[in-house]
Parts: C-alpha cells; structure tokens; sequence
C-alpha cells in the first residue's frame, strides 16, 4: 500500500508558486502575474518516486510568518496546528532567483518551525539574462537544507524536487536562527511558564495578534511571568527578529549569491550595464542632478510671478475692503505676508518632487543605489544609505526613519546623525531667495548661475553627509558586520496617477505642515514688530520727522530719489518724443515735481516704519542677538529671522517677509526679494543682502540644524537624547564657523 | 466698534502662542486621551510608526 504525505507548497507572492503546482500536480490552474491569486487553499495529488503519493497544498502566498491579511492566516494556522488534517510532512518554499534575500526571510522563519523544509528557487532561466551566479552546495550547507534550482518557464528541475520531496525524512529538523537572543530574559521566562512547548511557535502564537487576528490560545491564570507590557513593545521585539533573521541571510548570500552585470544581457542588462557602469553610471547621475536643477529655475518663473502678484493684490484688497484698524493690517501685513513668502516656493517644490517621483517610478532610482554603494562604504555608510540620502531632499523625517531598513546598527546610527546635512525642501526656500539676491541671473555656456549655485549647495550638503559620516565611522567604536543587497525592479514607463500623487501629496504636506507653524511665528512676528512700550516707539513718525528735516533722508533714500527721478525724466521724455504725450516743458518740469514728491513721502514713511521697528519688542530682541550675527554680516533683522528658523528653516522666508513689510508702504508693489534687496547697512551704507552676507547666510543654512522635528525624530529612532543633542550642538557650531569663515573673507 | 480690532488682534495672538508652545514645548503625552490611545492601538498597532 502507497503512502501519502501531505506537502505544503508556500511562498511570497509571485515566485511562481501556482505554476510550481500546476508542474507538480498536472493540474490546470490560472496563474497570474498580481499579488494574492491563490487567495484559498488549492489542493492536488503527485506521484513521487519510489511509489510515494503526496497530497500538495497550494498555501496562500505570504510575506513572512508574521501575517497582516486572512489569506495569510490560513498558512500560518496550519503550520502551526499539528492536529490539522492537512499539517505538512514537509514544506516546499518557493523563492524566487532575482530576489532571494526577501524570499529567504520567510524560508528561516518555517525552518524554526522544525518543520522539514525544501527551498525552490524558481526563475532559474533568468540567471544568465540577469548574471547571478548562485554557490547551490555552499548555500544548502548554510541553510541546512536541500535546494531545488527550478525554471518552471523551461519545465527544468521539476523531477530534482520531487526526488527531494520524497527523501523528506533525511531533512534537517534544526533551526536557522536563534531567536531567543533578541530577549533572553524574556524567552527564559516564557520557557519557565511552557516547559514542553517549542519556544519559536509560542513566539508566533503569542504575536500573532499583533499584526492582525486573534488566534485560539490557552488559558493561563497567571501570564505575569512572560507578557509584556503592550503590542508595541511585541511589535519591537518582532521587528528585532526581523533584522536578526536579514542579518543571518546577508552574511549566508555574501558568500553564495553574485551579480555579475557584466555578465548580464538583454535589453535591461545593457541599460543596467550603462547606468551602473564606474564611470557613465555616475556621469549620468550628475547630468540628470544638472538637468533637474536647471528646470527647476527656468520652469518655475512664470507660475511664481503668479503667486507674487496674487499675495500683493490681496494684501492690497485687504487693506482697502477691511475697515482700518489694527486686524485688518494683521491679514494684510502679518497673515498674507508670511503665507505669501511660503506659498510663491510652490512650483519649485513641485517641479523637485516631479523629478524625483520620475526616477523612482523608473526603476533608476535603485541603480544610483546600487552605483553609489561602492562609493559609500569607505565612508561607513551603505548603499542602502543612499535612499534616507535622497529622501533627505524631501524632509529629514521620514529620511531619519527610512533608515531602518539599513540592518547595521552603526551604519543605521550614522545615516540617522548625517541625513540632516542633506538639503531638505524646508532649506530650499530660503536658499532661492538668497540665491535671487546675490548671485547674479547671467549664464555661462547656457546653464544659468542661479541654477549652478542651488545645484552647488545640494553637492555641499550631500558633500557634508559624506564627510560627516567618515568622522563618525573613525570615531563610533560599534563593531558590526556589513553586507549589501538590493532588489533591482525593472524598467518602466512611470504611470501618470503616481506621480502625480506623489508631487501632490509631498507638496501638501510641505505646504500644510510648514504653514501652519509658519502662520503661528508670522501672527507673532507681526505683533512684536508692530508694538513697543519706548518713547521712540510711541513717538517715531515725529522724531524721524524732526530728523529729517534736519540732517535730510539718509543717503541710500537720497541716491534712491535721484536715480527714481533719472529714470523717470528719461521715460518722460521718451514718451513725448515718440507723441505718446503731447506736453510742454512746464508740464514735464511740474510733473518731476510731483514724482520727486511722491518719493519723497515713500522714503520717509519707509525710515518711519524702519525706525518703527528698531524701537518694537522684535528690535530690542534683534538687539540683543546682534552682537552674535553681526561677525557672520547679518543685522538684527536677520539675526532674528534665523532665531526663529530654529522651529523649523522654511521660517526664515516668512519671517522676513513679515519683518520687510511691517509698517511699510510698498508692499503692494514691490516683492519681498526686491524690499530685501533695498535693505541698507545703516553704518556702512552698503547693501546687507551682498555677496559676502549672502553666501554666508547659504552656509549657515547648509550646515546649520534647524528643525525641531528632527530632532525628535532622531531621539526615538536612537532611543537616546545623547545623539540628538550632540547633532544639534555640533552641527550649529560647525555652521556659525563656516559662516563667519566665508563672510571675513569674502567681505 | 473700535475696540473690536485690538480685541480680534489679542485672540489671534493668543492662538498663535498657545499653538507654538503646544507644538514645541509641551509633552504630547498632555493631549492624548485614553481613547484616542485606543483607537491608534486599533491602527496600524506600531506606536512609532510615526503615521499618527
């Protein structure tokens, strides 16, 4: 009489599973090329040699052991029920060639299970197309187990497996892993309490829940000794045996698994071979960072000369409609202003977030992951690196918890202490204001400067980053091992709706997340700029009055009023030349008159609001920090812009932009980077926003760590305040010396 | 009539303060209730996933 063993065919979703089946089993079934086809339990029977039946089961495909859906409940319900009618003899797991490190987690988790178990590595036709090269004995002695290279496209391999299925009595029963070391104490008390039960499937039972439903379990009057205290703390330990068991797995396919992409063909083999090659990979990068930074400037004119001209019109709206008063120049001043500086970023945010939602949909992304790895390690840092890296350019944030995928704790550490120097979307505001107001708009071989510097200050953070995590590397004594592998996904078209999700999405957040706090520091800003207790404060208009009328307007006013005047003379007399007017020469000597007036009045109301504001609270506050940014070439107005840029960098524009248009007139026409352009230093009469101050400030806002949140996140990705604190202290340092180093030399 | 403005002006201030110090200052463990805890349990159940 034949026997029948009951073998369970299991695996992530689409390795090929069902068609291993169908191969195994004779019969017909669908097979599809989408996550969760077999979403029930598919059964067979397969004749094995030496007269053995089996009873196959097609088990839904699953992830790991560690289930988020019914359909994976079903697998693990059985692997872990051994009164199942159907509990396997043996378990086939099915992996798939291109991406076997993913696959393999599932693999050590059965293993653990003791139950005999057979790995399949299906999609063996693509080795050669994909230039893996696999070490099949080396890689069945590590995993204790015995391998089946398959190509179920090609039908090869088939007849290995069921040779293999039929021996399942010679199989190894011993565990891969040892999951007792990411909690000893909390295993040895779990072992106390169920003397005879298998400690790894208590662990699944007891975590079961975590993720999804609740499993059946015994009753035990007194779980004190072994439960913890809550589902994240399970969830925690959960997430440490992970990394445990991608820890195992790397160091197994460092030495079994190659890729050789010189060795690859086929048409994403030689694109492959392109963008990864030592030298066009990384020239290529940088052409398409060039590209981007250039389209960033050149695209986004138009729709920001929009925005600008929408924010002063409504301020202008709010101030006519509104009854006067105090409020109504709140919105119009405070309010719009602030918003305004923040909003008019929009399509240069968008336009960044669209390049890089393109490179990711394209499946690029991972080969500058890939490339940069060799670039990365004699840094300390892995390619994997790369990904917080370039997410960094979004927000440090979720940059800082994308780390977690790294699983090297020291090379994790130094990303998480590093990624800050990467240039977020918070910094690219003030970075293009400043840019705007000293780096002149020429170009040179058709690239603009404009585009060059912002492209020159991504390098220096990303630069810093690099640099940084050298020192660290030298510096942290944490032994670890490190390994690299990374799924290369293929080549595709980027689909429309994503992308456009993605830019709107990152464009959302950026602009609701900032805004709100920018709005909160603009209403406050506003407050202490537009009230003082001083004498001055109270009695401005007449003291400056009094001062000019006796020492005149100061000198930039002066040389403002002659050269506004010039101007107007000259199209004055175009416009009679050309008949636009037909005046007379008393007409055009009165209507001088009436400009040099109208000027006149302009720059005193602009040395009112100006003095104004010296004698507010936010001028005794700027004051009072002046003597420690004045080395770096900012005045007070500035000193206070980047103090309260501490919250968050994006701050920095708002509060300019309230501070400038605080009791000034000309908000309605001139644009915030035109007034800050006006700014004069009082003592040496030069312009404060020059060459000097302004690359300054670009370092300062390079190097400098600026963001609250990040800070936050920092402490509980590291579980400590020792590492948050240290970025802040060392990183702000770093950033007031490199200011103060570029301003003395370059002033 | 005129009081309204300076009035309207001092509520907004006092949003806008009380919104910083929340935001930045305070322990956020002060404004979460037992229910809201509950339900973020009910959520993705990772307490610092950071998604709430």
């Amino acid at each position: 009489m034949s026997k029948q063993i009951n073998v369970a065919l299991i695996g992530n979703p689409n390795t090929g599973k069902t068609s291993v089946f169908n191969q195994l089993t004779g019969l017909k079934q669908k097979v599809g090329n989408y996550p969760g086809i077999t979403v029930e339990k598919k059964e067979g029977v397969c004749k094995l040699p030496r007269g053995v039946k089996a009873h196959i089961l097609d088990l839904p495909g699953t992830y790991s052991l560690n289930t988020t859906s019914l359909d994976e409940s079903v697998a693990v319900e059985l692997l872990l029920n051994k009164n199942d009618k159907d509990h396997p003899d043996v378990a086939v797991v099915i992996s798939d060639v291109e991406n076997l490190k993913r696959n393999l987690l599932l693999f050590t988790q059965i293993k653990d299970l003791r139950i005999p178990a057979i790995l399949v590595i299906n999609m063996a036709d693509r080795m050669t197309r994909t230039g893996i090269s696999l070490d099949i004995p080396l890689l069945e002695e590590k995993l204790d187990t015995k391998i089946a290279l398959v190509s179920t496209r090609k039908g090869t391999g088939i007849d290995r497996l069921k040779e293999l299925i039929s021996e399942y009595k010679t199989l190894s029963r011993n565990p891969n892993v040892d999951t007792t070391v990411i909690e000893p104490s909390y295993f040895e008390r779990l072992k106390e309490t169920f003397p005879n039960q298998d400690l790894y499937k208590l662990w699944l039972v007891i975590t079961q829940d975590v993720n999804f439903m609740p499993i059946e379990k015994m009753l035990i009057k007194d779980s004190s000794s072994f439960t913890t205290k809550s589902k994240s703390e399970l969830k925690r330990l959960q997430q440490k045996e992970t990394i445990l068991r991608y820890q195992f797995i790397n160091g197994i396919l460092k030495e079994t698994y190659k890729i050789d992409i010189a060795a690859a063909k086929g048409f994403r083999a030689s694109l492959d071979k392109i963008l990864t090659h030592k030298i066009f990979g990384y020239l290529i990068f940088f052409v398409i960072l060039l590209s981007i930074f250039q389209a960033i400037y050149d695209w986004s004119g138009y729709p920001q000369a929009i925005i600008e001209t929408f924010f002063a019109s409504a301020s202008e709206w709010v101030k006519n409609t509104l009854p006067p008063g105090v409020f109504t120049n709140l919105i119009a001043e405070g309010v719009l202003s602030g918003i305004g500086g923040i909003v008019v970023f929009v399509p240069q945010i968008a336009f960044l977030f669209l390049f890089i939602s393109l490179l990711e949909e394209t499946g690029y992304m991972s080969r500058v992951v890939f490339l940069m790895d060799k670039l990365m390690r004699p840094f300390g840092l892995s390619g994997k690196s790369v990904v917080p890296l370039i997410s960094g350019t979004a927000c440090a944030i979720p940059a800082v918890m994308a780390t977690r995928t790294i699983e090297n704790w020291k090379e994790r550490l130094i990303t998480i202490l590093v990624t800050p120097f990467t240039t977020c979307s918070a910094r690219l505001p003030v970075y293009l204001i400043i840019i705007a107001l000293v780096i002149p708009k020429g170009r040179f071989l058709g690239l603009n400067y404009q585009g060059l510097t912002l492209m020159l200050l991504y390098l220096i953070g990303f630069g810093a980053a690099i640099l940084a995590a050298m020192v660290l590397n030298r510096i942290l004594k944490i032994k670890s091992r490190s390994f690299f592998v990374v799924e290369m996904p293929n080549y595709k078209l980027p689909l429309f709706k994503n992308v456009v999700f993605t830019v709107w999405e990152k464009t959302k957040s950026f602009v609701v997340g900032a805004g709100k706090i920018i709005l909160a520091i603009a209403i406050i800003l506003w407050f202490l700029g537009s009230n003082g207790i001083s004498d001055n404060f109270k009695n401005a208009e007449e003291i400056v009055e009094k001062r000019i009328a006796s020492e005149g307007l100061s000198d930039f006013n002066r040389s403002n009023i002659e050269s506004g005047l010039v101007a107007y003379n000259e199209a004055l007399r175009d416009s009679v030349q050309n008949e636009v007017y037909r005046i007379d020469a008393a007409a055009i000597a009165d209507s001088l008159q009436q400009r040099k007036e109208a000027l006149f009045e302009t720059a005193k109301n602009q040395e009112i609001s100006s003095f104004k504001l010296e004698n507010s609270y936010m001028g005794y506050m700027g004051k009072a920090i002046e003597p420690i940014v004045k080395p770096l070439g900012y005045d007070w107005k500035i000193g206070i812009a980047v103090l309260t840029s501490f919250a968050a960098r994006e701050v920095f524009v708002g509060t300019l932009a309230t501070i400038y248009s605080v009791g000034s007139d000309e908000e309605n026409t001139d644009t915030i980077t035109q007034r800050m352009a006006a700014e004069v230093d009082p003592t040496t009469k030069k312009p404060i926003f020059n060459l000097a101050s302004g690359i300054s400030l670009l370092l300062f806002y390079a190097f400098a760590m600026q963001c609250m949140s990040t800070l936050a996140v920092v402490k509980r990705e590291t579980n400590s305040w020792k590492w948050p604190t240290a970025q802040l202290v060392f990183m702000s340092t770093f950033a007031y010396l490199v200011a103060l180093i570029a301003y003395q030399v370059l002033k | 009539m005129g009081m309204l403005q300076p009035i309207l002006v001092y509520i907004t201030l006092a949003i806008a303060v009380g919104f910083i110090v929340r935001k930045f200052f305070l322990p956020k463990s002060l404004f979460v209730s037992k229910g809201a805890h509950k339900r973020k349990e009910k959520g993705c159940g990772q307490d610092d996933c950071g998604c709430h």
